[in-house]
């Protein structure tokens, strides 16, 4: 039984590209990729925010309410709600001036039993550096 | 020349907005735009809000979209809404420009 790890990189901040939204999208479909392995073998992707990516993890994100579309919060409790890691890197929000209760850290009314993880850069760069992929949005 | 300035990314772009002159200058923030009114990147204020003579303003649906407020809106800048965006354009400024 063999994990592949995956580690999405996201670096640009929500809504004016699609960067974060794909990074998102496709670390949680990347599960799927199971099916053309062998079997035991799995996917294992983590997504982090890093830089002004940080922005992504805001929570009260009402882009359904004011434009129709499914909020980046959304596809971040999503992520939680199928236990798939978020990194949060910690010095960037610092630099940015957000605090941890302006961030998304849980999606418990979904059911989600993991929680967002506020971590060093020197963690993120651990696990770049653990990686079988590294995939940067 | 009465001149209103949208600003729609996060990104720096003072070097233009610096170089802009205008009798009246407004300067809108929409889209990703808005980190400037809510963000104080190494404990400070935006350089954007440092433009000398200008008015700042905020569109409210875009904040509302990242997860801010108008409660975490610098006090130099005013919120506004589509509607007062248009009365803007229409009875305060002779011309637009969008960086």
């Amino acid at each position: 039984m063999a994990a592949v790890n995956l580690l999405f990189v996201v670096q640009r901040p929500p809504y004016k590209s699609e960067n974060a939204r794909l990074a998102l999208t496709h670390a949680i479909a990347s599960q799927t990729a199971e099916i053309y392995m062998d079997d035991g073998d799995s996917v294992v992707p983590i997504v982090a925010f890093v830089g002004d990516g940080v922005l992504n993890a805001v929570k009260g994100q009402k882009a359904m309410e004011r434009y129709g579309v499914t909020s980046t919060e959304m596809h971040i409790k999503s992520s939680l709600m199928i236990d798939m890691p978020i990194w949060v890197c910690k010095e960037d929000m610092e630099r940015l001036g957000l605090k941890e209760d302006q961030m998304i850290t849980h999606a418990e009314e979904l059911g989600a039993d993991l929680k967002t993880k506020f971590v060093s850069f020197a963690e993120i760069q651990k696990e770049m550096e653990g990686t079988n992929h590294l995939l940067f949005f | 020349m009465k001149l209103a300035v949208f600003l729609s990314d996060w990104d720096r772009t003072e070097a233009t907005l610096e170089r802009l002159k205008a009798d009246k200058m407004g300067v809108i923030l929409v889209g990703n735009g808005i980190y400037h009114a809510v963000l104080k990147a190494g404990g400070k204020d935006s350089p954007v809000l440092s433009t000398a003579g200008a008015s700042f303003y905020a569109l409210a649906d875009d904040l509302e979209t990242r997860g801010f407020t108008a409660a975490n809106v610098n006090s130099k800048v005013k919120v506004v809404s589509y509607g007062d965006i248009v009365d803007l354009i229409m009875k305060d400024y002779e011309k637009t420009a969008w960086l």
